[in-house]
């Protein structure tokens, strides 16, 4: 009972009779609070179902998912929505900001919808701003700025709430090289100095090097797990590596 | 919804696969650079494809033009098929086809707009899509073809559908013109060659038009433009907000200037400037709106920290930005729509409500000539119809002017137009339009009485109750519209007594309808004892018929080819002598005037009126809501994502709802309440003036209220149906 969240014998199947796809597939593991977990796979290996269904935006076919002591899967539509603006945060590939509002409004409505005063809202996103050193870009409309730019708006807007979970969906999928890693860098930041808990989905073994631990899933199950502990992100990331050369780069598209 | 959705990706999937095989055979055919030489089955196949998707994506734009194509069959029917005409003379043969023609030119460049809007915004929102076809080596022109051919089929489909439907609303129509004119319709369906044809030209006018203008843009269209285009839609400029945002104050000072002005502007450059400034104000009052709530949100006023006023404001301001002439347009179209209702009820309410007073006689008829008998017209009346009873009499005057006088200084028809500045009579200007034999037949030169004896008889012949008269009293007979301002006459009348030793006592106002447009005086007429006229000459002379049964058709046309045969250059009721009172808007001033034939014509004339009227309305306020149903549906499309963010930021599904709801009334109600506004000080002031002059008895603001309602109504059914097709294309709804 003592993780911060607890996926436990978690299946999600699509079809029906004999055409069912098996998308997760009794699938459990924890994640403790502040940790930064990074799931790896090839296609339809079931990471982006895992993460909808972490997300409470998917509703598994069985199990559940236990955020401290609350079981998600036992929640009503509207109370999943509750959950969802108190406890997590999203960053998606292709960012999702709101095209018809400013850098800064972006973050702020994910505020406003918390029903916040103007004081508390604006000291967040102020606080948010500096530390995604967005401040500049603040002004700007989401198609004026860079996509690391645009991410890192997205990434404030996550975390503004000091959401339980972050949950990153190819976060970096978009991004030139260096953008990626001022991403990867401030994700680390938000892990570090706000003691964010991330969950990320990613291809990219140098994005997943940044992690604390990975998950490997293979057709809905998850087939290794590496813990970075105490060893430099190099030898993280060599170890990732060799994970992916054993699958024949099955995981990865060896971006490095 | 998942299988429409799989088809959109299917078939945007089969437009490239269609490509590639295009491409294959440019390459096998000249083996050069691949060149898309496809066969025509091909585009056609293309074309029927995209056109069934255009056809589920723009449901309310096919309902608007298959809704136009039948007004236009129906109302065209008018001019060619018109049923009704016969029944009348001459002099009001295709009265109907010229009022209806008119309205169908104003139609026609509405719908032409419509078509081109739609054409170019579809063109907008598939850029993308043609820019593929271009990459994948198709031509322009062929492109250019491919979308004419799907737009031709669109258009087809919509014609044969609203025509199929017109061919029945022109029965529903005929059917309602027959009501009007209290007439019997029988059903009668036929296709017209006339009417199909016109509206063949109408509608495929508008259309071939619009796709010409398509042609020239496909031609300057090139690859990296048309792949850009849905992003630079998407680009907000935002630059001098706080000067733009001025535009609003000055809008509504403008708007509030226009309410306090309008009816006092004096002569027509006036007029003229105020119209170009209101045109120009409701183009940049979107303008300064949009730039108000901009600086609203970036000064971060409070109602933008309140739950979804963020997304709410900022979308509305963006959308007012890239549509703030569309919008202009709109809400011009929405006041033209409730001007064009609002007079359409006033003439109807007239009809109903006041015609049947203005000829109250069987048959009544006026002879300048003091000794008139009224033989050849009794004798025409005899040939055509069976007469009850006859009644000749003649109406007075003392040669003096005291009660038309008092007239023109009281009455509000006249405001002060015969007044001195101090409110004195004006006694130079009452001569001058009193003796002006030429004038437009108002007054009488002189006033005009009649004998209590006359009068009685006459009541008898109405049905009225008997009007009591002491010898030393008079009564004033006035038109039922004018009995609250004459009601102190009596304080300022001076009418000497038979023996010329005293004076008459006002006895009382008498206001039934009495035919007081010319026959029993001009709008008024004092009822004296007998003996009172003795010292009166007899003005001129009148005869009243009450007849047994229905007058039959034409008797008023012989009746009035008798009157120009004894009087041919008396063409109107001013040239015969007759004069009409202060009625100005309508007037039913003839020498002659025969109930059951006058009753129709007037109200077949009427109708004339109404129905373009309430055509022209019907069919702005559907263009300009189909213009913002589509932009709305089709922007749910694009920008579902929006919507599925909030979602994930926690709002709630039925919070998502109310957010759609709130976004889509602001931004219907927006145009809409602004033409409340601006056609509301028009209609006001057109109401009362013609409540005023016509006697009807609807309060000031019921026209304005019931063409507010039932464009509402029209407006309610449209928004209903963009909710619903919103909700349908924010998929997770």
């Amino acid at each position: 009972m003592g993780a911060y969240i607890r996926i436990c014998e978690v299946e999600k199947y699509y079809g029906n009779g004999s055409n069912v796809t098996k998308a997760v597939d009794r699938i459990s593991f924890e994640v403790e609070k502040g940790e930064f977990v990074g799931v790896m796979g090839p296609s339809g290996s079931g990471k982006t179902t895992l993460l909808n269904l972490l997300a409470a935006i998917d509703q598994a076919t069985a199990g559940h998912i236990y955020y401290e002591n609350t079981d998600i899967t036992e929640l009503s539509e509207d109370a999943l929505s509750e959950f969802r603006k108190d406890n997590l945060g999203f960053v998606f590939q292709d960012y999702n900001l709101l095209d018809t509002l400013t850098m800064e409004e972006n973050i702020v409505l994910a505020l406003t919808l918390q029903k916040k005063s103007k004081k508390e809202i604006l000291a967040a996103c102020e606080q948010i701003l500096t530390l995604l050193q967005i401040e500049d870009i603040r002004d700007q409309f989401p198609y004026q700025v860079s996509g690391g730019q645009k991410q890192r708006c997205a990434c404030g807007r996550a975390m503004v709430n000091h959401p339980k979970l972050l949950l990153a969906d190819e976060p970096t999928g978009a991004l030139d090289s260096r953008s990626a890693q001022t991403l990867l860098e401030t994700f680390t930041d938000l892990n570090q100095k706000m003691r964010a808990t991330i969950l990320m989905v990613t291809h990219d073994a140098l994005s997943a090097s940044y992690c604390g631990r990975i998950l490997f899933l293979q057709d809905g199950k998850i087939f290794h797990e590496l813990v970075r502990g105490g060893k430099s992100r190099k030898a993280f990331l060599q170890e990732i590596l060799d994970v992916l050369s054993l699958t024949g780069g099955a995981l990865s598209d060896g971006r490095t | 919804m998942v299988e429409r959705k799989k088809y959109g990706k299917g078939d945007k999937r089969c437009h490239a696969e269609m490509g590639h095989k295009m491409n294959t055979k440019g390459r096998k055919g000249n083996g050069h650079r691949p060149e898309v030489t496809g066969s025509n089955s091909i585009y056609r196949k293309l074309s029927v494809r995209n056109m069934k998707r255009s056809v589920q994506d723009h449901l309310v734009y096919m309902f608007t033009m298959t809704l136009v194509t039948a007004l236009m069959y129906a109302f065209n029917s008018l001019i060619f098929q018109n049923e009704l005409e016969r029944y009348f003379p001459v002099k009001l043969e295709g009265l109907m086809g010229m009022m209806v023609g008119l309205a169908a030119f104003f139609i026609m460049l509405i719908v032409a707009w419509l078509i081109n809007y739609m054409v170019r915004f579809r063109l907008e929102r598939r850029s993308a899509e043609f820019g593929i076809y271009l990459l994948l080596g198709m031509k322009k022109g062929t492109i250019a073809r491919l979308y004419m051919w799907e737009n031709i089929l669109l258009g087809g489909i919509a014609f044969a559908i609203g025509t199929a439907a017109g061919i029945l609303l022109q029965q529903v129509l005929m059917a309602v013109m027959f009501a009007m004119v209290r007439m019997e319709y029988r059903l009668r369906i036929r296709i017209d060659g006339g009417t199909f044809l016109m509206t063949v030209c109408c509608f495929g006018g508008c259309y071939l038009l619009a796709l010409m203008c398509c042609r020239r843009k496909f031609k300057k269209m090139n690859i990296q433009t048309l792949m850009n285009a849905g992003r630079r839609n998407e680009e907000i400029k935002e630059k001098f907000e706080r000067g733009k945002q001025m535009l609003l104050p000055i809008s509504v000072v403008f708007i509030l200037l226009f309410w306090k002005m309008f009816g006092r502007l004096s002569d027509n450059l006036q007029t003229a400037l105020f119209i170009i400034g209101l045109v120009i104000t409701i183009y940049l009052f979107y303008l300064g709106l949009s730039a108000w709530i901009i600086c609203y949100v970036r000064k971060g006023g409070m109602a933008v920290y309140k739950g979804q006023n963020l997304f709410l404001l900022r979308q509305f301001a963006s959308k007012m930005r890239t549509m703030q002439f569309t919008m202009g347009t709109l809400t011009a179209l929405f006041t033209l729509a409730l001007l064009g209702a609002s007079f359409a009820l006033m003439f109807s309410d007239y009809e109903n409500t006041v015609l049947e007073g203005k000829i109250p006689f069987d048959v009544q008829i006026y002879s300048k000539e003091i000794g008139d008998a009224f033989v050849r017209e009794k004798e025409v009346i005899e040939e055509e119809a069976v007469v009850s009873s006859y009644y000749r009499y003649h109406i007075y005057t003392d040669g003096g002017n005291a009660v038309n006088t008092w007239m023109l200084t009281h009455l509000q028809a006249w405001g002060a137009m015969y007044q001195n500045r101090d409110g004195t009579p004006d006694r130079a200007a009452i001569e001058r339009m009193l003796q002006d034999e030429k004038g437009d037949g108002t007054y009488y030169t002189y006033d005009t009485y009649m004998g209590i004896t006359d009068y009685n008889h006459l009541r008898k012949m109405l049905g009225y109750e008997k009007a009591e008269l002491a010898a030393q009293a008079y009564l004033v007979q006035i038109k039922p519209r004018l009995e609250r301002e004459v009601q102190k006459i009596g304080e300022d009348l001076v009418i000497g007594n038979a023996a010329g030793d005293g004076f008459l006592t006002c006895a009382g106002i008498r206001a039934e309808p009495f035919s007081q447009d010319g026959h029993n005086g001009a709008d008024y007429v004092v009822v004296v004892p007998d003996e009172v006229l003795e010292r009166m000459r007899p003005y001129y002379t009148e005869l009243a018929a009450k007849l047994d049964g229905q007058a039959p058709f034409g008797l008023q046309h012989k009746l009035e080819q008798l009157l120009s045969e004894e009087n041919p250059y008396a063409a109107g009721h001013a040239e015969a002598g007759l004069c009409r009172g202060s009625d100005t808007i309508i007037s039913v001033a003839e020498p002659c005037m025969v109930r059951d034939n006058l009753m129709l014509e007037l109200q077949y004339m009427l109708a004339s009126i109404i129905i373009p009227l309430f055509y022209i309305g019907l069919v702005f306020v559907c263009v300009a809501v189909t213009v913002l149903s589509v932009q709305q549906v089709s922007d749910a499309a694009k920008y579902r994502y929006r919507y599925d963010v909030l979602w994930k930021l926690g709002l709630t599904r039925a919070a998502t709802r109310c957010l759609i709801l709130k976004q889509l009334a602001a931004y219907y109600l927006c145009p809409a309440l602004l033409a409340v506004v601006i056609s509301g000080r028009m209609i006001l002031f057109a109401s009362d003036r013609f409540i005023m002059m016509t006697g009807v008895s609807t309060p000031v603001g019921g026209f304005f209220g019931k063409s507010a309602a039932l464009f509402l109504g029209i407006y309610l059914v449209y928004f209903v149906v963009t909710y619903v097709e919103f909700k349908r294309n924010v998929a997770f709804l």
